[in-house]
């Protein structure tokens, strides 16, 4: 019968960070029913921010995970397109001005490098803003990273470790005997394990049902449009404060706009502009309401009116692993000895990607080392 | 033969689709991934038809079992301005 110390499920960029860090030591095999980085890390934007996140613990898991992308591409042995370009959210509205304000001082207090700058400050950073802003916030602590590429160079790393990966093969079973797992049952055979990493993302509730554990994650979809490749216009990533409103959804941000509208801005190498985005809950479905598509072309023409000349070549639909807190789960399911997830990341999985491997490595070799990052992502059970 | 480019739009040649069909990439979408062919401006309608014809000889399968690529809407290029005119109201 086949073996192995642990069994990843899911080839998205957090398994795939993951099954990097467990190949270190064990004999490591990775399961995924489609392809690397085929679901919500190949249809997401490319932000590693920082100054989104609420204050207090999400900023210290997003800051140590932002530092170890300083050597990712190093150890990676490849360009990621990992760039240090800064980050900035625009500010349309006087009312949206005064919980910015709030917004960033509390950012400040939580050790970020974020300020209010005026309307003209911005232009001189990024030239093609509207003029009819009332500011935005900076901060030089964010950047950006080609998330196709790194959820590639996470895999490629981690079969250059030893882990063998296995494309389209499907996780139908999760075999548990005395409150421990001992094995996997795919659609191409059984692996017998004593240690399985729950990693499918907006699917984890599913894996999860196999061993009995209820688990909230439910899709957040999100929506994109991609331009032709156009000369650098956009440095940097560019958020709006409706899209923290629609981010945290608590009146103290202000209201949540229809379809959770909110700009999401950034460019990638090759030229193509990522316009974003929306937030909704309507479970897996794919179609698109046109007028979905024109209120995130309308809001972003707003902000940066030169984006109306720009060709849209299509529309990229993801799905965002929400939890309800804004924060993943990586834990060890109490009760099901040997039975890890580490899913959860919403719309920060990219972000977040680097330190969830180490997270889930230093929870399985059981030290201490982490505990004050994984203490609170615990599986909460009522 | 190998440096024949295939995907006009992304610049990719005949020998960089082979190799990332021979690295494990045995679909379209996955094809796509890694080499960005057929994520261009027309997005794949041209290169399509040559990426099914290379991965059915290359994996021996017939095109017909080959997963489509997926055309996300708009089926077109179009402006941003036109998108977002199509508002109602
Ligand atoms: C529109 C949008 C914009 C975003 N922008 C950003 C951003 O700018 N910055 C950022 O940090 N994050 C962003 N995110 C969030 C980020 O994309 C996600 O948090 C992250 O991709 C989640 O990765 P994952 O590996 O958990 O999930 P996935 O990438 O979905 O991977 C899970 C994998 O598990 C596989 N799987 C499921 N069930 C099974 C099974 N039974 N057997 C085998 N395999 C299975 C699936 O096929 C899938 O490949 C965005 C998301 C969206 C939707």
């Amino acid at each position: 019968m086949e073996t192995a110390d642990a069994v990843v499920i899911g080839g998205g960029v957090i398994g795939t960070s993951v099954a990097y860090r467990l190949a270190k030591e064990r004999k490591v095999i990775l399961l995924e029913r489609k392809e690397i980085g085929g679901q919500t890390s190949g249809n997401c934007d490319k932000a590693i921010i920082l100054q989104s996140k609420k204050p207090g613990f999400p900023i210290k898991l997003a800051k140590a995970s932002r530092r170890i992308y300083d050597q990712l591409e190093e150890e990676l042995e490849t360009s990621i397109e990992y760039n240090k370009n800064g980050g900035m959210i625009l500010i349309e509205k006087e009312e949206h001005l005064n919980f910015m304000k709030k917004f960033v001082d509390r950012q400040n207090k939580a050790g970020l490098r974020v300020k209010l700058i005026d309307a003209k400050e911005a232009k001189a950073f990024q030239p093609y803003l509207s003029d009819n802003l009332v500011g935005a916030t900076y901060s030089t602590e964010d950047a950006e990273v080609n998330p196709l590429l790194l959820t590639q160079a996470f895999s490629r790393a981690a079969r250059r470790s030893g882990v063998d990966i296995r494309l389209y093969t499907e996780v139908v079973g999760i075999d548990c005997q005395n409150g421990r797992v001992v094995g996997v049952k795919t659609d191409r055979g059984y692996i017998s394990t004593e240690l399985v990493i729950n990693a499918a993302g907006p699917f984890a509730g599913e894996i999860a049902e196999m061993v009995g554990v209820p688990l909230t994650i439910i899709p957040r979809r999100g929506v994109i449009l991609i331009s032709e490749k156009v000369p650098p216009m956009i440095h940097g990533n560019i958020l709006c404060s409706q899209y923290i409103a629609a981010k945290h959804q608590s009146e103290e941000y202000g209201k949540a706009p229809p379809f959770g509208i909110g700009l999401s801005l950034g460019q990638t190498d090759s030229g193509n502009l990522l316009i974003g985005g929306s937030r909704e809950f309507t479970g897996y479905n794919k179609e698109i309401n046109p007028e979905l598509l024109a209120s995130i072309a309308s809001h972003a023409i707003r902000m940066v009116p030169s984006l109306g000349n720009v060709q849209i070549i299509r529309s990229m639909i993801g799905f965002r692993p929400f939890t309800g807190n804004g924060l993943p789960i990586i834990d060890e399911v109490p009760g099901v000895q040997g039975f890890v997830i580490a899913a959860g990341h919403e719309g920060d999985g990219i972000a977040l990607a680097p330190i969830t491997g180490i997270l889930v490595a230093s929870l399985v070799a059981g030290e201490s080392n982490y505990k004050d990052l994984l203490e609170p992502l615990k599986l909460k059970t009522e | 033969m190998q440096n024949t480019i295939v995907c006009r739009c992304e610049e990719v040649k005949l020998g960089e689709i082979i190799s990332s069909i021979e690295s494990g990439a045995t679909t379209l979408r996955a094809i796509k991934v890694v080499t960005r062919a057929g994520m261009g401006i027309c997005q794949g309608r041209t290169c399509r038809p040559l990426i099914e014809d290379c991965l059915s000889k290359t994996i021996k399968q017939d095109s017909n079992d080959v997963q489509q690529l997926n055309f996300g809407n708009p089926i077109r290029p179009i402006r941003l301005s036109e998108l977002a005119n199509t508002r109602k109201g």
